[in-house]
């Protein structure tokens, strides 16, 4: 009796071997390293999905980076993407892909439907970078950089903080954007992907409202959108005094904000800045200057660009640092009623910057 | 007596008989040649019976050393333990000239510590006992004494320290022994299978160690140990899983660098058991797992290996385990064939030959090498085998299967007790000052 | 022996980070559910203690001999069996959820059905242990998984995409009333005290819970956690849209200098742990309960082979679950679920009451023992 029960348990038990369907080996995968997703132009078939494969050799030196791209033109990304497996030999996995370009076409007409379907599809990492690409997607993805060691280095180092950690580069991760795109008081905002010389010149942001986008940043603009919404950067700031040119480079940045009624009921926003950075570029013997007066001036310059940067924003009705969340955080009047105030107020807000910048040392020399 | 003597044994050119008469008395001799030592035979018996100073018989019957034998059914055992057997003035009487092959005592061979002990037991029982009543010279160390084995009646001894032993796992271990029904007794590995029952345990509950100090230490925790004539080796019971993963060298050295070798032990039993079947969960269900350099990498080594890799890792663990048998098994001159035929040959040329990826090979050398941290002998080849049903679980599930076989374990481990002592319970209490444990109320 | 009690507490706190509790408090963030959770706080802990103070009256005794001691066979017998049903259908929802989650992210080629046999027959494995072993086991795996879940939680809050303003302004809400929808799910949080009800039988006598601060403690982080660290993520919108809102997390954080990139295939192998041993401790209490009503069953604390009944029980068990995921669809699941967390609730509720009610009794029996003995 027992050693027929054994016998029975351990036939069943076999039956849960069944379950092998999910094996295939790594050789059989051909990895995704980028996605790129364009207007077509075509209205039955309106979107050009571009993939651009890896091609996976035994060495890996710098410039061994091989890639294949395919494009296709489909109704919906998720069919075209389906299409793709028709052109390839092995199974497409997208579980390495971490960069996604959306077109600058598309872009400007809409956002949601890429968004969407990268949140969807589960093997798409929530950390990968969205950016932009112009002229289009299609056209940053056959770049081919020769100093890369494996494909899509070079995109991969540039976002993020293991490669190259620019000021100029805002990195928005695919959870950044999908939070950006649906929540009340904070807009989206990406980063544009030129090419230039065989390489790519990632220095301007685009920004956005929930639908489309808006405008492209010039480039000292974007390092001030940088500068005063993260924390750990390393940048500079420039100024003039005295006819002198100054350059500072700043190791960290505290900024704080406060949205506040004044009096009469219109919306204040006073922005506090505080740095301390090292001269990098200065007249010489500036060691034994006065230091202060280079502060306040090139604090005042400071002041004022960032002012013009906010009232650009606010021009266009958008609000990529999140004013409106912060006054939902400390104003709450039920019921969302005070997401409807801040939509009254916020065209009429008033702009106050306070900067204040400590100079620690003038690097190496006086 | 001699014909008796002769019918009873078969005809063996050893068993020597003699008669032997001087002036005043006529003897009989029966022995074993080989299981006497001669010259014992002929100071105690031969001299002063021909010589004839004292009578012979007053001789027999007053020493000590003559022991008057009154059943005929002694008369064989007698004579296979090294006695002499003598038939004088019609009574009879036994001689103790035992010849007993020992080797003197040794370093030991399988636990070695550094700046330990080196003295192991050996394989005479009273040697063992000599060297462990030395270690533990506390009158309370009990010796009980049982024969097993129905053919080669093996003396074994059962040691306790009776004030701090732990007194159901004696009645139990007693009652165990009581019921051993064996035929040939040689080594503590068959008592060890024979104690544990009827239930086949991956997990070796009883200790084997060679080690008096380690014996010791474990009387004065209150554990019982078996020592077997013939079997250089002891038993230890019960035991739990971290009594295996402890060296003796843990006591001996520093605190930061033991703790962080035990450390280093317990990572290397996760990587021996887990790492193959890691390897075909990723590399066969779940690239994304690893960075992006090393999947291209990995896909880049593989892409000369042309069947699955499941396939490729049984390759390379069955030669392994060929290797590693096959160098318990070499002679001594051909050792360092072993070792130019493993790592050259199945290693480099292999993957040169594109037979296995780079990684296997890197994954196959931890997997081997992390096997021998483990300190028992019997442990390491338990963990040896643990590592097959995972790698069938990562075949079918990948990951899913290899942590639900890891939970598996752990749950299997907890189960298992080892004369009734939990076998995976933390040591100790988390606050010293706690009191009371599990199971108090209602158990016993 | 106190730390066998807070393992209890701590996993079952844990899990529930996940699954269905913030689910059902995000949906109704603006309708009642940060009211719903200070409330559950004081609410959990207080239940938490009197359960413990009532029951370690009765050392080394778990719920169903108490109950049998005070009260008439055909009284106990039903409630028993309401209760083992009861925590049964916890953890058959809770594995099926977890095999589709499994699914989604692990093992996508297959069908869903495929996990969800193995983890049922390893669960069916694992409920049959004795109690003393699984005790030992939820030692070992409690001190292997939560660190490791402290760290993702520690992780997630350091992070530098992690916004507080979206906490603050969800928090705010909490001047809306509480509903009790939100309120079960909160309070289950603190359910982990109901292990006790079985793991008593190992307890020593003259058991005294101490650190009881640790309580409100633990369940303040989880709840919060759960909560705060999603909405902290993805805004304040944006936390509606995900189902497995935990999962997608638990992918939004980056180990940068780790193994593993992804802390979502951490974080999936922690919670299958956790899975493993919620499912093991439900459906073993369940077996227990259901074992104690028959008349020729002694309770025992370690027994050294697993008994038949044992075995029938659980593949009984493993029979429904295989039944119960062929019926159900994931929305279907989902509402099951909500509609079970207010179920459970009363049990509880029920359960506590009439235990404290004994265990007063009880002190009282034993108080006039006393005083007759005095006497004498």
């Amino acid at each position: 009796m027992r050693g027929a029960t054994t016998r029975i348990a351990a036939s069943l038990l076999v039956l849960l071997l069944l379950g092998g369907c999910g094996f295939k080996d790594i050789d059989k995968r051909l990895f995704v390293v980028a996605t790129g997703i364009d207007n077509s132009g075509n209205p039955d078939k309106p979107y050009r999905i571009t993939l651009r494969l890896a091609v996976t050799s035994p060495k890996i030196e710098p410039g061994a980076g091989q890639s294949q791209v395919e494009t296709i033109e489909a109704r919906t990304i998720a069919e075209g993407v389906r299409e793709l497996k028709s052109y390839v030999d092995k199974e497409l996995d997208f579980g390495q892909c971490k960069i996604f370009m959306i077109g600058e076409q598309l872009a400007r007409t809409e956002i949601k439907p890429p968004l969407s379907w990268m949140i969807r599809r589960r093997d798409i990492q929530a950390i990968s970078n969205v950016s932009i690409g112009y002229p289009s997607a299609e056209a940053i993805l056959q770049i081919e950089p020769k100093t890369e060691r494996y494909p899509g280095n070079m995109l991969f180092l540039s976002f993020g903080q293991e490669g190259t950690e620019s000021s100029y580069t805002v990195t928005q991760l695919a959870f950044e954007l999908g939070r950006r795109l649906t929540e009340k008081g904070l807009d989206p905002i990406l980063p544009i992907v030129y090419p230039e010389n065989g390489s790519y010149r990632i220095n301007q942001a685009g920004i956005f409202n929930k639908e489309k986008l808006l405008t492209i940043l010039k480039p000292e603009e974007t390092q001030l959108f940088n500068q005063i919404s993260n924390t750990e950067l390393k940048s500079s700031i420039g100024g003039n005094v005295e006819e002198d040119p100054y350059v500072l480079t700043v190791g960290s940045i505290r900024s704080t904000y406060r949205t506040n009624k004044n009096d009469q009921g219109k919306l204040v926003i006073e922005f506090n800045i505080r740095m301390k950075g090292l001269l990098e570029e200065a007249p010489k013997m500036v060691f034994n200057k006065d230091w202060s007066v280079i502060e306040h001036h090139i604090a005042t310059q400071y002041n004022t660009s960032v002012k013009k940067l906010l009232t650009k924003f606010q021009k266009l009705g958008v609000d990529p640092i999140g004013f409106g969340l912060r006054y939902r955080a400390t104003h709450y009047s039920g019921d969302g009623s005070s997401w409807k105030e801040w939509l009254s107020l916020y065209p009429e807000a008033e702009f106050k910057v306070n900067t204040k910048i400590t100079v620690e040392g003038t690097g190496l020399i006086k | 007596m001699i014909n008796r003597i002769l019918t009873l044994f078969a005809d063996s050119k050893d068993l020597i008989t003699k008669r032997m008469k001087n002036d005043d008395t006529y003897m009989e001799i029966a022995y074993i040649d080989s299981l006497c030592d001669e010259s014992k035979i002929s100071e105690g018996i031969f001299v002063p019976f021909s010589r004839n100073k004292k009578p012979f018989h007053d001789i027999v019957q007053f020493s000590s050393e003559f022991k008057p034998v009154h059943e005929m059914t002694e008369w064989s055992s007698s004579l296979l333990r090294g006695y002499v057997l003598i038939y004088i003035h019609s009574k009879y009487y036994s001689y103790d000239a035992s010849r007993i092959i020992r080797v003197e005592s040794q370093t030991t061979q399988v636990e070695s510590s550094i700046q330990g002990p080196q003295i192991a037991l050996t394989e005479d029982l009273k040697d063992g006992l000599n060297l462990i009543r030395n270690r533990y010279p506390e009158p309370s160390l009990s010796v009980e004494e049982r024969t097993i084995g129905t053919v080669t009646k093996t003396r074994i001894a059962l040691l306790f320290d009776s004030r701090r032993v732990n007194s159901k796992v004696l009645a139990n271990v007693r009652s165990k022994l009581l019921e051993v029904n064996m035929e040939t007794l040689h080594s503590a590995g068959e008592l060890v299978k024979y104690l544990s029952g009827n239930r086949k345990h991956l997990f070796p509950t009883m200790l084997i160690t060679e080690r008096p100090d380690r014996i010791s230490n474990n009387l004065a925790k209150g554990k019982i140990v078996l020592l077997i004539h013939g079997s250089m080796f002891g038993i230890i019971l019960p035991v739990t899983f971290f009594d295996f993963m402890n060296s003796m060298d843990d006591r001996y050295e520093s605190y930061w660098m033991s703790h962080a070798l035990m450390i280093m032990r317990y990572i290397s039993v996760f990587l021996t058991i887990t790492l193959p079947a890691l390897y075909i969960a990723i590399v066969s269900y779940n690239p994304e797992l690893f960075r992006v350099q090393l999947a291209f990498s990995i896909a880049g080594s593989r892409s000369a290996v042309p069947y699955p890799s499941f396939v490729e890792v049984l390759v390379m663990l069955f030669m392994i385990e060929m290797l590693v048998e096959a160098s318990v098994r070499l002679p001594r001159y051909i050792g360092s064939t072993g070792t130019t035929v493993g790592g050259l040959i199945l290693g480099q040329a292999a993957q040169q030959a594109g037979l296995v990826s780079s990684i296997m090979i890197i994954v196959t050398s931890v997997v081997a090498i992390t096997n021998f941290v483990i300190p028992n002998n019997a442990m390491s080849i338990a963990i040896r085998f643990m590592k097959y049903p995972l790698i069938v679980l990562a075949i079918f599930y990948g990951i899913t299967g290899v942590v639900i076989g890891m939970f598996s374990y752990c749950v299997y481990l907890g189960s298992l007790r080892s004369f009734g002592v939990p076998y995976f319970r933390l040591p100790g209490k988390l606050i010293p000052s706690e009191e009371g444990d599990l199971g108090q109320v209602s158990s016993s | 022996m106190n730390r066998y009690f807070y393992y209890g507490f701590l996993y079952v706190a844990l899990i529930n980070i996940m699954l269905f509790v913030p689910n059902i408090l995000l949906q109704n963030r603006y309708t009642g559910s940060i009211s719903s959770m200070a409330l559950a706080i004081p609410a959990g802990t207080l239940l938490a203690l009197l359960f413990a103070s009532s029951i370690t009256k009765f050392p080394g005794k778990a719920i169903p001999e108490i109950m049998y001691e005070h009260h008439p066979r055909w009284l106990v017998s039903p409630v028993l069996w309401m209760m083992a049903i009861v925590y049964f259908l916890g953890s058959v929802i809770v594995l099926v959820a977890f095999s589709v989650v499994i699914n989604r992210f692990y093992n996508p080629d297959t069908s869903s059905a495929v996990v969800l046999y193995l983890l049922i027959a390893a669960s069916v494995y694992y409920s049959t242990r004795s109690t003393l072993s699984l005790l030992f086991i939820l030692e070992m795996m409690i001190i292997i998984n939560a660190p490791l879940i402290f760290f993702v939680l520690g992780k997630a809050l350091f992070s530098s995409s992690f916004n507080w303003d979206a906490i603050r302004t969800v928090a705010n809400y909490i001047r809306v009333r509480p509903n009790i929808e939100s309120f079960a799910a909160a309070t289950y949080i603190f359910s982990g005290y109901l292990n006790m009800s079985m793991v008593n039988r190992a307890l020593p006598p003259n058991f005294r819970l101490k650190y009881r601060w640790l309580i409100p403690l633990i369940g303040t982080i989880a709840l919060l956690s759960s909560v705060f660290i999603p909405i902290g993520f993805h805004g304040t919108e944006g936390v509606e849209e995900y189902l497995f809102v935990w999962s997608v997390t638990a992918d939004s954080m980056k180990m940068e200098y780790g193994f593993i990139e992804r802390v979502l295939f951490l974080y999936l192998i922690l919670y299958l742990n956790l899975t493993l041993l919620f499912t093991t401790f439900g459906w073993h209490q369940a077996m227990e309960f259901i074992k104690s009503t028959f008349k020729s069953h002694t309770p025992k604390l370690d027994e050294d082979k697993t008994t038949r009944s044992n075995w029938i029980i659980g593949i009984a068990f493993a029979v429904i679950t295989a039944l119960y995921s062929l019926a159900v669809n994931e929305k279907l699941n989902f509402n099951i679920a909500a509609v079970w967390l207010i179920v459970r609730l009363f049990v509880e509720l029920l359960a506590v009451v009439w235990l404290f009610i004994l265990s007063y009794k009880q002190v009282r029996r034993t108080r006039t023992k006393r005083k007759e003995g005095n006497e004498e």
